[in-house]
């Protein structure tokens, strides 16, 4: 991505070097400066990147939690990638869940944002309801919520009836269940709205205005205008709600518990939380929780690697 | 501008990063023996009262050194409560003993206990589980051994029922004190059955005659005969019925042969087909206990476990009976089960001030008052005699049909290997699933449980 290594390298670069100087001048004052941010520096080396290493070591450990770690090389990674069918069973049901769940979320979450950005009177209060889903989206009570609205005669069914279509069984089904999980994750919009607003906010009027006049319709604005303009934070989204997507674990978990139907909910992380709580396999949960890391960072890192093809930027005049 | 641009895009790689390890981070953090559970675990509050707890030099000739002591459970509110209010008695009554107590629903128990465990932080006095977790805890040499109390007279077991103390055996230690008994249960709402003509089950009734009312039933009423039986409990009933165990003695796989299996799983698949028995997508649509079949008078039975009838009768408002599970040979398959131990931690200090708690806790009649069977009918059967004077309709029935079942029974099996969770699991969540929803044979389901709890077996043995 020419556009953004290109300055971002240069720009680095300077700050590292003027951070180098002062380091030789005045080590007394970055001794202040850490103990300001020691705070931080314990929280996330003693809550963070230990754990993580730790894990990584467990990750090679047989581990009940119950007796010391006992090292039995990559027999756990073994295990997960030629012998555990639930392994790929919950990947394939992750994969599904993430990559249909976030595109819906972030084009509902578009849409609300330009309805939101038109209102003037009162757009706070449409922001705030709006946002509402997304403050108590992950809690219990939501996805107990959920179980009423989707239950065999939840208030869906019901109006399902009232227009002369038959119930369906929308928690029971495997066909169906992973979809009621796609929705309530689509209804969660809220943070993505707040970031599309932001955005949609800071394409300059001028240009619409310019296109209006050169004769362009309002699906021709959009495309050409608003959707190339957005995409540094459609890039931002994507890469936000997809890390969100891999790592759900309380709708699935209260909904549906132990990935009922037929494993059709199972998402992996409620596969790695039953291996590490339910079978007393911390040692296996750990090798999970690493496999998910790099799925993750490959997945990110191929995004971004994509942004030079579709990410425009305003200043090389929207390519 | 330019350099703007350049930032937003920078922020976004850190934030992104910094999601990713904060997240892992998080879902991580407790198997580092250390960040907590969710569950609210405030300490007990009550603390000791002020003229008994401090000092020690008050009225007490002897003035035993104060002691502290932590107990740890799961529960509802209800027991909670109850159980907070049984500490005050003791501390009133024990005044050198100070008990702090930790409890959380049984969600997240397990991850707290271990987490415990693993920082050397075991409580003194801890409720126990039967079965996987008993054996769990046993193997990785936990718990503390009560047989040496039972002989010094601190626990005093001369009136708690022998068969039900026996489950908390395990290689000849006595590892937990049981608090309670269960058994499983037919639960059936005598009205329904009249109303279609049927007739009512009774002890010596089979397996055929439970098709055959589920039948009339669905037939003449036009409601679903029965739920579908939860494999997990009912399948151990049926194996012990036909003279085997869930597990074997070497505890390498089921105790069963593929024939017991696919008998259990025809019958309900046969059942199923002829609508007498909803399909498995209606019944997850039931799942919880008070929105069972037989609470919406949808179903005239229920299979489940003794205690939980006080909870289902209470949610279908109307009077519900207890009868024990269709033969032949209930009294091969039938079993009474402890609803939970106390145990001791090997690593405690004060072992023998716990085991003192113990005994109070099983041979104290207030503490049964307070309770009022919520942890299961009590094991001392003087105890369990008071208490019944004093009970309503429904509990009464339960205490009733303890001692039908005590009757009709055979000792539990407590042969459950470190795997067993994990089989569980594998026979709950998933083969019985598939076998219900057709997608598998009961053939198939019995080969693919019987290899693959194998194997679970042999990995975590």
């Amino acid at each position: 991505m020419p556009v953004a290594t290109e300055q971002a390298a240069p720009a680095a670069g300077t700050a590292f070097r003027t951070r180098r100087r002062k380091r030789k001048t005045g080590g007394y004052r970055n001794l202040t400066g850490y103990a300001f941010i020691s705070p931080f520096l314990i929280g996330f080396f003693g809550l963070t990147i230990i754990p993580i290493a730790m894990t990584l070591y467990l990750s090679f450990t047989d581990y009940n939690m119950l007796r010391p770690p006992e090292w039995i090389g990559l027999e756990n990674y073994e295990r997960m990638f030629t012998k555990d069918e639930k392994f790929w069973h919950a990947l394939r049901v992750t994969f599904f869940y993430t990559f249909t769940a976030v595109p819906f979320r972030l084009i509902v979450a578009l849409a609300i944002a330009m309805l939101v950005a038109k209102i003037i009177r009162g757009a706070g209060f449409y922001r705030t309801v709006f946002y509402l889903p997304s403050i108590i989206g992950g809690s219990v009570a939501v996805a107990v919520m959920w179980r009423q609205l989707f239950g065999l005669d939840g208030a869906i069914n019901t109006i399902l009836r009232w227009i002369g279509l038959p119930g369906v069984s929308w928690l029971g089904d495997p066909k169906y269940a992973i979809w009621t999980l796609i929705l309530l994750y689509g209804w969660q919009f809220g943070s993505s709205m707040l970031i599309f607003l932001a955005g949609l906010k800071n394409i300059p009027h001028e240009y619409y205005e310019a296109a209006s006049v050169d004769g362009a319709g309002k699906v021709q604005r959009f495309f050409r205008i608003t959707i190339p303009l957005l995409t540094p934070v459609i890039l931002f989204n994507v890469v936000i709600q997809l890390i969100n997507g891999f790592l759900a674990f309380t709708p699935a978990y209260v909904i549906f518990g132990d990935g009922r139907p037929l494993g059709a909910t199972l998402v992996y992380v409620l596969y790695l939380f039953q291996n590490a709580f339910t079978f007393f396999d911390m040692g296996y949960a750990s090798g999970m929780a690493w496999v998910l890391l790099v799925i993750v960072g490959v997945l990110t890192a191929l995004i971004f690697k994509s942004s030079e093809y579709w990410v425009h930027y305003e200043t090389k005049g929207g390519r | 501008m330019n350099r703007r641009r350049t930032f937003t895009v920078l922020f976004a790689v850190l934030l992104a990063l910094a999601t990713v390890l904060s997240a892992c981070g998080g879902g991580k953090s407790s198997d580092g023996g250390g960040s907590g559970s969710p569950a609210a675990s405030p300490p007990a509050g009550s603390g000791s009262p002020a003229g008994s707890g401090s000092g020690g030099g008050g009225g007490s000739s002897e003035a035993p050194k104060p002691v502290t002591l932590k107990v740890l459970w799961w529960g509802g509110q209800t027991r909670h409560d109850n159980t907070l209010k049984i500490i005050e008695l003791y501390q009133q009554q024990n005044p050198h003993v100070t008990i702090e107590a930790e409890f959380t629903g049984f969600d997240g128990y397990w991850e707290k206990l271990s987490a415990m465990v693993a920082g050397n932080n075991t409580p003194d006095v801890l409720q126990m589980n039967f079965g996987e977790y008993l054996t769990q805890y046993a193997k990785n040499d936990v718990l503390a051994d009560l047989n040496p109390f039972v002989q010094s007279g601190i626990i005093d077991t001369g009136k708690l029922d022998a068969g039900i103390m026996e489950s908390g055996v395990v290689d000849g230690q006595l590892l937990g004190i049981p608090l309670g008994m269960n058994a499983l249960t037919v639960i059936y709402d005598p009205e329904l059955i009249q109303k279609a003509g049927a007739k009512e089950p009774a002890l010596g009734w089979t397996w055929d005659d439970f098709k055959e009312i589920a039948r009339t039933v669905h037939k003449n009423l036009g409601i679903y005969g029965s739920p579908t039986l939860e494999a997990n409990n009912i399948l151990e009933y049926y194996a012990r019925q036909n003279g085997r165990k869930f597990f074997n003695d070497e505890g390498t796989g089921v105790g069963f042969d593929d024939r017991i299996f696919i008998d259990y799983f025809n019958m309900q698949a046969e059942l199923i087909k002829e609508g007498v028995m909803p399909t498995l997508d209606v019944m997850q649509q039931h799942s919880a206990l008070e929105d069972q079949l037989i609470v919406h008078g949808k179903a005239p039975f229920d299979v489940r476990w003794s205690n939980q009838v006080v909870a289902l009768s209470k949610a279908a408002n109307r009077p519900l009976k207890l009868t024990v599970l269709p033969g032949p040979n209930t009294e091969m398959g039938l079993f009474l089960k402890p609803s939970m131990f106390f145990s001791v931690a090997k690593s405690s200090k004060n072992a023998e001030e716990a085991a003192k708690f113990i005994n109070f806790f099983v041979n104290t009649l207030e503490v049964e008052q307070i309770q009022k069977g919520e942890r299961g009918v009590p094991i001392n059967s003087e105890i369990r005699e008071a208490v019944s004077q004093a009970l309503d309709e429904v509990q009464k029935n339960m205490f009733e049909y303890i001692d039908l079942a005590a009757a009709n029974s055979s000792p539990i099996d407590t042969n459950y290997p470190p795997g067993s969770a994990e089989v569980l699991s594998l026979l709950g969540d998933d083969i019985e699933d598939r076998i219900l929803f057709d997608e598998m044979s009961p053939e198939e389901g019995a080969k693919k449980f019987r290899e693959q709890a194998a194997e679970i077996l042999a990995r975590k043995r």
